[in-house]
């Protein structure tokens, strides 16, 4: 525990409507460690992103309503950190990728002023000496003249150039943890390669923590130590990268891997995923997975099963996994 | 690149004024062949000559005296020289001396209208966006669709009988002596703008509310940007991101709507310049219509048009500077 | 979201005429505004059955100036003795017609101009958007006056005046829709299989942006009848009709406001205000159906405000691993507190 960075307990989020409650998150746990980077997977619209932003504490509390048992970043618990103090730890210490970074940044204003704010915010620094700061920031993530590219403004940048701005944004501070949201989906693949580099770069050089989210399971093999897998708001199943890739547990996880297409073995056939993701508002009784699942029966209709593994190592969520969690441990 | 934008913009702009002085010019002539016969029928009594004097005198007065396209070049050049021509009245004053005459006073009203309504608009709406769904924001919501269901005018008679007749506190009328008195001393402002008072508040109300819904609806629309959710993961204070990241973004539609509202808004203030009677170009422009002044009311006509075209022109060139991404090409 | 989404929604929000007015009568505010509207085009109607008194009757001499009464429940004017309460309900007449015989005209030619702009394109597009920029320019209201003056001050030509300078707000929005449904897939398979550009734009872009034009009729037709009110005040109307417009103008002149006859000129404002808000009503909430989501983030803070706590507790404990819902039976003082997050 103590070697925790980020320590999320039981979070979930709604968001009231009209016509009922979009359950997004429903009581997720994270651990991850220093250096660690861990990826959430799993497809758009399974509450990936609203447990990113819910961690920041960056959902506007109406429209969310989020509940926590626990939230702790390294010493600090955030649990029942008041906006104003949350302010401070944002961006110092615990920082954000955006998905689309064309989105992400204000049209209106140069990137270099841009970042220039997170040092003004966070330290004690003259215009100028934070302006230097920029520069060299916008070097370390490789983004050339940078002196001058300080000076455009987002849509005169590339999309490879706009999404190392926004790296270099969030390594501005050296924070504690890094949340990268998709951080390359928006990108070309040759791009893409670049920029993960340059991510997974920063990451190992300044060792910070980093949890990955994304749906794109050849970047979580690039990047990622630990996976979490997640499905219609819950996790479905935690492994060692490594260990997911080799031999998945849950029917989910199984068909995720499938679906991806391979040139290599071309014995396997292309599989899919029938159906879709649940409407959040109108999840089915049981396990969530069910209706989806060629390995269901009477007891996945009617109940939930739990997360279950050891502590700190693979977990799954299954009546029926491909195997016992403790079966696989070596 | 810049350059040929604003170059661009300029030339579609004197474009659309000659098309316009054009059209000032053919308009009054719609069915008109002969001003006298229109409109000084021959009256009984009048001699056959008596009537050709009368007839020959209208002529030259509405310019019908050549053919229509001699009377066009004759149009085109006094506009060179800035002359709109002349008024009807007796003593043959010019358009332009009588507009001079009149636009300050009626820029006294519309200037202190826009000021009003733009800084009371813009803090209405910042406010309504940022207490969204609570009772600031219902009752601007209330107070748009009741104000904008109530004309002007009436307000104007409203404040006009309770504000000026029941409790005195402003003149009902504008002081007929007003203008003919001004001599710029301090009593002589501050008598403006109490006789002011009611038509400004008249005038402002619905711009208060229009743009507070504007600011609003636009501040709401932004907050909602990624960018905004950047700028606070950044760890900026509230108030920071509202000041540098929702408001600077959320200010350029107003820009826009500002630009087209200054062009209306001197010839939106006829109908409240009549009920106050205020000597402006509103009242102006009622009197020659009354007297069917057509030099006149088309001089003014144009004189507005081109108001509006250069208020246009300069939102459209503005807004190059505050938002970077507008370049080259046509927005529309 | 960008404005062309929105407005595509506004398209495929699909359903007959029936099916809206049935939408607008569940909505509150929708039925506030046809009910209002309903009553309004009645009084028009029977106008001669519920006015008490001939308003045009200027013969009155000896009722001038009454003070509302049982006779007359809102007076007497003080220059010819008509009575004003009746005069208010044929006021009813002029507001109505105008409005929405404007208003449906305007949307006829502001619908044609737009959906020839956007789909044809070119030419015609340019020469369409040209005429809209020069209309934005000229001042409407004293371009109106000098045609009524021109043209002879009768209804006629008021409406005429109107149609000709009020077509350009809806053409310029019906012509962004039409860019959008252009470009959609369903107008490129009509195309690709050979149907002409006139089935195409009867066919498949009109019915598009019917909603649109529908709504922008109710929205017109309530500018128009402001605007009507404040030529008539003018003095600028017709000179026959009563009209609301014309009655505060009489107001004013016949010195309702020297003799504190304040019920003279609330009357007519009155008429105007409900004629203008039942049509701006029915407007907006046509505008909140088609496009839910300016609807939804309203009423999500409405709903906020009477937010069971109860009931989300509920929700937030049906998250809960299943065991421990099983061991611990619901205790309120177990359930995370709210304030766990966000404060």
């Amino acid at each position: 525990m103590a070697d925790t960075v980020l320590g999320v307990r039981n979070l979930k989020v709604a968001f009231p409507c009209p016509g009922g409650v979009i359950r997004a998150v429903e009581g997720i746990d994270l651990d991850i460690h220093r250096g660690e980077c861990a990826a959430l997977v799993g497809e758009s619209g399974c509450g990936k992103s609203v447990s990113a932003q819910a961690i920041m504490k960056l959902l506007n509390t109406p429209p969310a309503v989020c509940r926590v048992d626990k939230l702790w970043l390294d010493d600090l618990d955030l649990t029942h950190l008041p906006d104003r103090q949350m302010e401070r730890i944002r961006g110092k210490h615990m920082a954000m990728i955006f998905q689309d970074a064309m989105t992400a940044l204000n049209p209106v204003l140069t990137v270099g002023k841009q970042i220039d704010e997170i040092y003004l915010r966070h330290s004690r620094l003259s215009r100028r000496e934070a302006r230097q700061r920029t520069i060299e920031a916008l070097e370390l993530v490789e983004v050339p003249e940078a002196r001058s590219r300080a000076n455009s403004y987002p849509h005169q940048l590339s999309g490879g150039m706009r999404q190392r701005v926004l790296i270099a944004l969030a390594f501005a501070c050296v924070p504690k943890l890094i949340i990268a949201d998709e951080p390359t989906t928006a990108l070309d693949v040759t791009i893409q390669a670049q920029v993960l580099d340059v991510l997974k770069n920063m990451q190992l050089v300044h060792r910070v923590s980093a949890l990955l989210i994304t749906h794109d399971l050849s970047v979580v093999a690039n990047m990622a130590d630990t996976v979490y897998v997640m499905y219609a708001g819950k996790i479905v199943e935690r492994a060692a990268m490594q260990e997911l890739f080799l031999e998945p547990l849950h029917p989910y996880t199984h068909g995720l891997l499938a679906s991806v297409p391979r040139i290599s073995d071309e014995r396997q056939p292309f599989v899919q995923i029938p159906d879709a993701v649940p409407h959040p508002m109108r999840k089915p009784a049981g396990c969530y997975f069910h209706p989806r699942c060629p390995r269901s029966n009477d007891p996945c209709r009617q109940r939930m099963p739990r997360l279950e593994g050891p502590d700190d190592g693979r977990a799954v969520r299954c009546w029926h996994p491909l195997r016992q969690p403790h079966e696989v441990r070596s | 690149m810049k350059r040929s934008y604003v170059i661009k913009r300029i030339l579609y702009a004197v474009f659309i004024f000659f098309v316009v002085l054009t059209l000032n010019f053919f308009i009054p002539r719609i069915g008109v062949h002969d001003p006298a016969e229109r409109y000084y029928p021959p009256q009984g009594g009048m001699s056959t000559i008596e009537y050709e004097i009368i007839k020959q005198f209208t002529r030259e007065q509405y310019g019908f005296d050549v053919s229509t396209f001699q009377q066009y070049v004759r149009y085109l050049r006094g506009l060179l020289r800035l002359d709109l021509g002349t008024s009807l009245r007796s003593g043959s004053p010019k358009v332009t001396a009588l507009i001079a005459q009149r636009l300050p006073w009626t820029l006294v009203l519309s200037v202190s209208t826009l000021v009003i309504s733009l800084v009371t608009g813009l803090l209405f709406g910042t406010m309504a966006a940022w207490k969204r769904g609570r009772w600031q924001d219902t009752l601007l919501l209330n107070a748009s669709t009741i104000s904008v269901a109530l004309p002007s005018f009436f307000i104007a008679l409203m404040l006009s009988f309770y504000l000026g007749f029941r409790l005195e506190l402003f003149p009902a009328y504008t002081n007929p002596n007003m203008v003919a008195q001004f001599d710029w001393s301090w009593d002589a402002i501050r008598m403006v703008f109490t006789n002011a008072a009611l038509p400004i508040m008249s005038m402002s109300l619905g711009g208060i509310i229009g743009y507070s819904q504007i600011t609003r609806n636009s501040v709401i629309a932004v907050t909602n940007e990624d960018y905004v959710v950047t700028a606070r993961a950044k760890g900026l204070p509230q108030a920071t991101v509202l000041y540098k990241h929702v408001l600077r973004n959320a200010l350029l539609p107003l820009a826009t709507s500002i630009g087209m509202n200054i062009g209306g808004l001197i010839g939106g203030a006829i109908i409240i310049e009549q009920v106050f009677n205020w000597q402006g170009m509103g009242t102006l422009f009622l009197e020659a219509n009354s007297t069917k002044d057509y030099p006149l009311m088309m001089g003014i006509m144009l004189f507005l048009s081109a108001f509006a075209i250069l208020a246009n022109l300069v939102t459209e060139l503005l807004y190059v500077i505050l938002d970077p991404r507008v370049t080259v090409g046509d927005k529309r | 979201m960008s404005r062309p989404n929105v407005l595509l929604q506004v398209a495929q929000r699909g359903g007959s005429l029936v099916s809206l007015v049935r939408k607008l009568w569940q909505h509150p505010q929708g039925r506030l505004g046809l009910i209002l509207a309903g009553c309004l085009v009645l009084v028009a109607i029977l106008a001669p059955i519920l006015a008490p008194y001939d308003p045009y009757d200027v013969t009155q001499r000896a009722a001038k100036g009454l003070h509302p009464s049982w006779q007359h429940p809102l007076g007497t004017t003080t220059t010819t003795g008509q009575d004003i309460f009746s005069m208010l309900i044929y006021g009813s007449r002029v507001s109505l017609m105008i409005g929405i015989g404007t208003g449906v005209a305007l949307a006829f030619l502001g619908a044609v101009m737009g959906v020839m702009a956007g789909y044809l394109g070119g030419f015609v597009d340019n020469l369409i958007m040209r005429v809209v920029d020069i209309m934005l320019v000229i001042p409407t209201l004293p371009l109106i006056i000098v045609l009524t003056s021109l043209l002879g001050r009768s209804y006629f030509v008021i409406v005429l005046v109107f149609v000709i300078f009020g077509w350009t707000g809806l053409a310029r929005v019906i012509r962004s829709l039409v860019l959008v449904l252009k470009n959609s897939n369903y107008v490129k398979a009509a195309e690709l299989a050979g149907a002409s550009r006139w089935y195409i734009m009867t066919k498949h872009i009109l019915p598009g942006t019917s909603h649109l034009i529908i709504m922008n009729t109710a929205l017109t037709s309530a500018g128009i009848m402001v605007a009507e009110a404040g030529l008539s005040f003018l003095g600028l109307g017709d000179p026959t009709a009563i009209s609301w417009g014309k009655m505060l103008a009489e107001a004013q002149g016949g010195g309702a406001l020297l003799f504190g006859a304040w019920w003279w000129i609330i009357a007519p404002g009155i008429g105007i205000f409900l004629s203008v808000f039942s049509f701006m009503r029915i407007g907006i909430v046509m505008e909140e159906i088609f496009n839910p989501r300016m609807k939804a983030s309203s009423s999500i803070y409405k709903l906020f405000k009477h937010l069971n706590n109860t009931y989300l507790d509920e929700v937030f404990r049906s998250m809960e691993e299943e065991e421990s819902v099983v061991r611990e039976p619901p205790d309120r003082s177990d359930a995370p507190t709210p304030e766990g997050c966000h404060g």
